[in-house]
């Protein structure tokens, strides 16, 4: 995330607004940047453009492209850490996930995360059990894998509109 | 004790040793565990931070096969345990989410209902067998045997979700390894998050930050003890790609207990763990 000016347009208003009425991120503007979020934050610790606080702070003024840019959305590894802790209830955690929320209806996602949603679409599972898998867990005395019904679970991730989502990212 | 038995994605296609351990442990204690016919991914942590009806349905779906079976569900993965259990309990709870995503499940002949539990492994041998029936079914107890036990997130938190232990000072795990007469130890940044879950958006971090937990175990335990395939990937791995690799076991908790309770090491998988875990049976007592 890159330094720099704040400015507060109209768009940006209208951009915190969104966040706002996503569910789990009602509570934003209670935030005071004491930075427990950012102090306590696996991932923080080690890379420095990732900051939870800020992420709260850009999120308050709408700062969108800061937000949307690089990997920032998608260094959160979903401790929970932050939202334990935050003694305001505003879980930088949450304010993420809302925020991921709306790149995905931008089209915008990390491919790591395209690539894993994907999988679940073809195959009902993140990775391809096959039937080399189920050989192998034959010689392990295992019995074989559970069969998703992958037309279901298809059906379900395009009628949520999710797949048209990642159809179009 | 009969369980609908949820396997996740990552256990059943990499880690039999996990899986095996879990249904031999099980069973020796005279839990039964079926199989869920049709189950599919959880729908995953990463997917409810895109799409929360998506992450609810998919969910929901495994949910509703084991309303099916009449049983409650037992996970194995941290992850699975708080999607699942995120699940049920605000369909369970919200009535207005809980007709959304059964307008979605409709489709495929679906309905949540809300009939079942959902329950990680560790526990379910805490609360519904108990700690002092376990210790009594020891029958190998381990002599002098450190362990450094790592929780993982999901399995406590969201802790206004989970409601399960103490977040910040849980002690299921603990107990669960001092009944094998295994010691669990104290170690600094025990509850640290193993990053696994940004391994493809920054793997290095991934590896430095399990590398990082792996050493400061190495100065106060034998073993490390996990309980969620994604947080015993990362602590593997990362030793595997390291230059000088610690060379700290890591066993899955069902292997540990499992062992204890007179099964084979052959048995529960244990030869699998790409870490030399043979300090196991060095420290039991004779």
């Amino acid at each position: 995330m890159t330094d720099g000016k704040i400015t507060i347009k109209k768009e940006n208003i209208e951009f915190r607004k969104r966040v706002l009425e996503t569910p789990g991120a009602e509570k934003l503007m209670l935030c005071y940047q004491c930075g427990t979020c950012t102090a306590d934050c696996p991932v923080a610790m080690r890379v420095k453009e990732f900051r939870p606080r800020q992420i709260a702070r850009l999120a308050v003024y709408g700062q969108k492209e800061r937000l949307f840019e690089g990997d920032t959305l998608w260094l959160c590894a979903g401790c929970y850490t932050c939202y334990e802790r935050c003694p305001e209830e505003v879980r930088v955690s949450e304010i993420v996930s809302a925020l991921r929320k709306l790149a995905l209806k931008e089209g915008i996602i990390h491919p790591a995360y395209r690539a894993l949603m994907r999988s679940i679409a073809e195959m009902g599972y993140i990775y391809e059990i096959d039937e080399f898998q189920n050989e192998m867990r034959e010689d392990e005395d295992l019995p074989p894998a559970p069969e998703p019904d992958t037309e279901e679970i298809e059906a379900i991730m395009r009628k949520t509109g999710f797949l048209g989502l990642l159809e179009g990212s | 004790m009969k369980y609908a038995f949820f396997i996740g994605c990552t256990a059943l296609a990499r880690l039999w040793g996990y899986e095996t351990s879990s249904r031999k442990t099980a069973a020796k204690i005279g839990v039964e565990l079926v199989d869920m016919p049709g189950s599919s991914c959880c729908g995953t942590t990463y997917l409810e931070t895109l799409d929360e009806i998506t992450a609810l349905a998919l969910a929901a779906r495994n949910i509703c096969i084991a309303e099916e079976m009449g049983l409650d569900i037992v996970t194995i993965c941290n992850g699975c345990t708080e999607a699942l259990v995120k699940a049920n309990k605000k369909l369970k709870e919200d009535p207005e989410l809980r007709a959304e995503v059964n307008h979605v499940l409709a489709d495929v002949g679906k309905e949540f209902k809300g009939t079942v539990d959902v329950k990680h492994y560790v526990r379910m041998l805490k609360d519904d067998i108990g700690l002092e029936k376990l210790g009594s079914m020891v029958v190998k107890p381990f002599e002098g045997l450190r362990v450094g036990a790592h929780y993982g997130c999901h399995m406590l938190k969201p802790s206004d979700v989970m409601l399960y232990d103490d977040p910040e000072a849980p002690t299921t795990l603990d107990e669960l390894i001092d009944l094998t007469g295994a010691r669990s130890v104290q170690y600094p940044n025990k509850l640290e998050c193993c990053a696994g879950p940004i391994m493809g958006v920054r793997e290095d971090v991934t590896w430095s930050v399990g590398l990082e937990k792996v050493e400061t175990v190495k100065k106060y335990a034998d073993v490390m003890v996990t309980a969620c395939p994604f947080c015993y990937i990362t602590y593997e791995r990362c030793q595997l790609m390291a230059e000088n690799s610690p060379e700290v076991p890591v066993v899955h908790y069902p292997q540990l207990l499992g062992l204890a309770l007179g099964l084979d090491y052959e048995d529960l998988g244990l030869e699998e763990n790409k870490v030399d875990a043979s300090v196991l049976l060095e420290k039991m007592r004779d």
